[in-house]
């Protein structure tokens, strides 16, 4: 248990992270409250070791989302005590404690605030712009999130995580071509990322029905089929693809190939199309077959996606019996 | 002939108490002290200015786009291209762009710089005076005493190496003098470091002299190098990539894999 400790929560399930926040008790009691730095000491007790720091630091998060900010304030000042209160990851955690205990706007602003005050004195504290713009999205200011987004992807261009979030941040707002400029740079910083890749593909999708741009479509079949060469049975990529190719063969007319533009890719054929269609049906089907079925290395997927498709696959059966 | 007869040296037992056992104890002592000073004495890496940083890391976003234009459509990669050459080019990125065209400021002079070379000159004294200290130490009391006698047979190549400040011609190598026992110990000590203070650490004293005369890692940031320099081979490279896109074919691909499994 405690190895999935070791990883960021962000993405664990809500059970997860609840057996963890469970667990902070006993884990807060076993663990040393502080590493002696006195050298005689250290010479004879087990030396300290980055992992201890790492489960608090992910202790703190689980106990944020379940709700126990006793033990929260406890992993807090525990991590306060060994890194001292300058440490720009321990300022952003503890301006996440005081968002989590902050209940009215009124508060939000006091906190915003300090933050402000914090990146005057530091403005490359990259924790704490980070959190501001989380914070400002949190309380409802957008536009002021993605402005202070975009200023901080001026200095820093190589962040990742930074334009995965001003990504969702237009995808929210209605902005497509802005998000998937924002996804295109995620994946020039992380090529191989295939959820991104997938997420990608999911907002062309998104962008392309809206606008019917035949280029658009294409691309988004490329990157949902590209999402699973790298990751095989990746069920976000076979359903975005069968949607895809779906929403493709139901209107003849988006296949005609006059429409095609030089600039960008071509879509496929309609043979090719129909293969993909088939092979993306055949895989989804037997994700939810093994999955529901219990089998061994199919468990990994979330209910909801699983549920998902199997309605996706449900209403084609559906629509072929009519 | 006869076989030669083993040489025998009587000894002080008191040789072993007051000067094997202090040697090595002080060579420890200040092994692990050493350690501490370094980590004493360590500056946090200084703070990059925004400036600073908006310069570096533009120049990497410049490479990352180089390496991975594969993952971009042929538009958006020609429009980053352009952008990213216009930008470079015109030095939109520059810390201080009034500064471009002149040549680099000598590093001696450069502040930033300076810290680096005194980190540097910090660490190789934190070496360098216990080490002059502890030998000029045994030089002083220890000169001349052979102190102990190896349990295995050497040949005369050894003697300088385990001999040394004891000039005396026809002494079996397999006699050692208090200064070679210092060296054996200097260079020796690693393990009982690493188990005293943890892997890895400064006490290392070969590791650091290795690393020091390993190849310098290609310095892309530090001092004396000219960021417009940088910035201008970068906006050359970006400009030479002949696009391809992973996601040509991508179809294609898909259906043979699936089908040949």
């Amino acid at each position: 248990m405690s190895s999935s400790l070791l990883h960021p929560p962000s993405h664990l399930p809500p059970a997860v992270a609840l057996k963890h926040s469970q667990q902070a008790p006993i884990i807060l009691k076993k663990s040393p409250g502080a590493v002696s730095t006195s050298i005689f000491q250290s010479l004879i007790s087990a030396p300290e070791t980055p992992e201890l720091w790492t489960t608090y630091e992910n202790l703190l998060l689980s106990c944020l989302r379940t709700g126990d900010d006793e033990s929260a304030h406890q992993c807090l000042g525990r991590l306060v005590n060994r890194f001292g209160n300058d440490n720009e990851r321990i300022m952003a955690l503890k301006g996440l404690l005081k968002e989590a205990d902050a209940d009215d706007t009124a508060t939000s602003n006091v906190i915003l605030k300090e933050y402000e005050q914090i990146l005057q004195d530091n403005p490359t504290n990259i924790p704490i712009l980070k959190r501001r713009v989380a914070l400002l999205r949190s309380i409802g200011r957008i536009s002021e999130a993605v402005s202070a987004l975009i200023s901080f992807l001026d200095i820093s261009p190589t962040d990742a995580e930074a334009w995965a979030e001003l990504a969702d941040l237009y995808f929210s707002q209605g902005l497509y071509s802005q998000a998937i400029f924002a996804l295109e740079e995620v994946l020039v910083l992380q090529p191989n990322a295939w959820n991104v890749h997938a997420r990608l593909g999911e907002v062309l999708f998104v962008a392309a029905k809206s606008s019917d741009n035949p280029g658009q479509w294409a691309e988004a079949l490329k990157r949902f089929g590209r999402s699973i060469e790298l990751c095989d049975d990746y069920l976000r990529g076979y359903y975005g693809l069968k949607l895809t190719t779906k929403e493709l063969l139901s209107d003849p007319s988006k296949l005609t190939p006059s429409r095609a533009t030089s600039d960008g890719f071509a879509l496929p054929d309609v043979v090719t199309l129909g293969k993909l269609d088939e092979l993306a049906t055949e895989k989804l089907a037997e994700i939810v077959r093994r999955n529901s079925a219990g089998e061994k290395g199919w468990q990994g997927y979330d209910k909801a996606e699983v549920k998902a498709a199997k309605e996706l696959l449900e209403g084609d059966t559906a629509a072929i019996t009519r | 002939m006869a076989q030669l007869q083993p040489q025998t040296i009587y000894r002080d037992p008191q040789l072993l108490y007051w000067i094997l056992l202090p040697i090595t104890a002080v060579m420890i002592l200040t092994g692990v002290l050493r350690y501490y000073a370094t980590v004493l004495m360590q500056t946090a890496p200084k703070k990059l200015e925004q400036k600073a940083m908006r310069e570096q890391r533009s120049l990497l976003h410049g490479v990352a786009v180089r390496t991975n234009f594969h993952v971009l459509s042929e538009p958006s990669f020609r429009a980053r291209r352009d952008y990213l050459t216009n930008a470079y080019e015109s030095g939109a990125f520059l810390k201080d762009p009034e500064r471009r065209g002149q040549p680099p400021p000598n590093p001696m002079t450069d502040p930033g710089a300076m810290d680096g070379m005194m980190g540097m000159m910090k660490n190789n004294m934190a070496m360098m005076i216990p080490n002059t200290l502890i030998m000029s130490w045994i030089n002083a009391f220890f000169s001349g005493f052979v102190i102990i006698k190896l349990p295995f047979p050497l040949t005369i190549k050894f003697k300088s190496m385990l001999q040394a400040g004891v000039a005396t011609k026809e002494m079996d190598p397999r006699w050692m003098s208090s200064i070679s026992w210092y060296f054996l110990c200097y260079f020796g000590l690693q393990f009982v470091f690493n188990f005293l203070l943890g892997n890895e650490n400064a006490a290392n004293q070969m590791a650091q002299q290795m690393s020091g005369m390993g190849p310098q890692n290609a310095q892309m940031f530090g001092p004396g190098v000219d960021p417009d320099k940088q910035f201008k081979t970068e906006a050359e490279n970006l400009a030479v990539v002949e696009h391809y896109s992973v996601l040509d074919g991508v179809e294609g691909r898909l259906l043979e894999g699936i089908k040949s499994k």
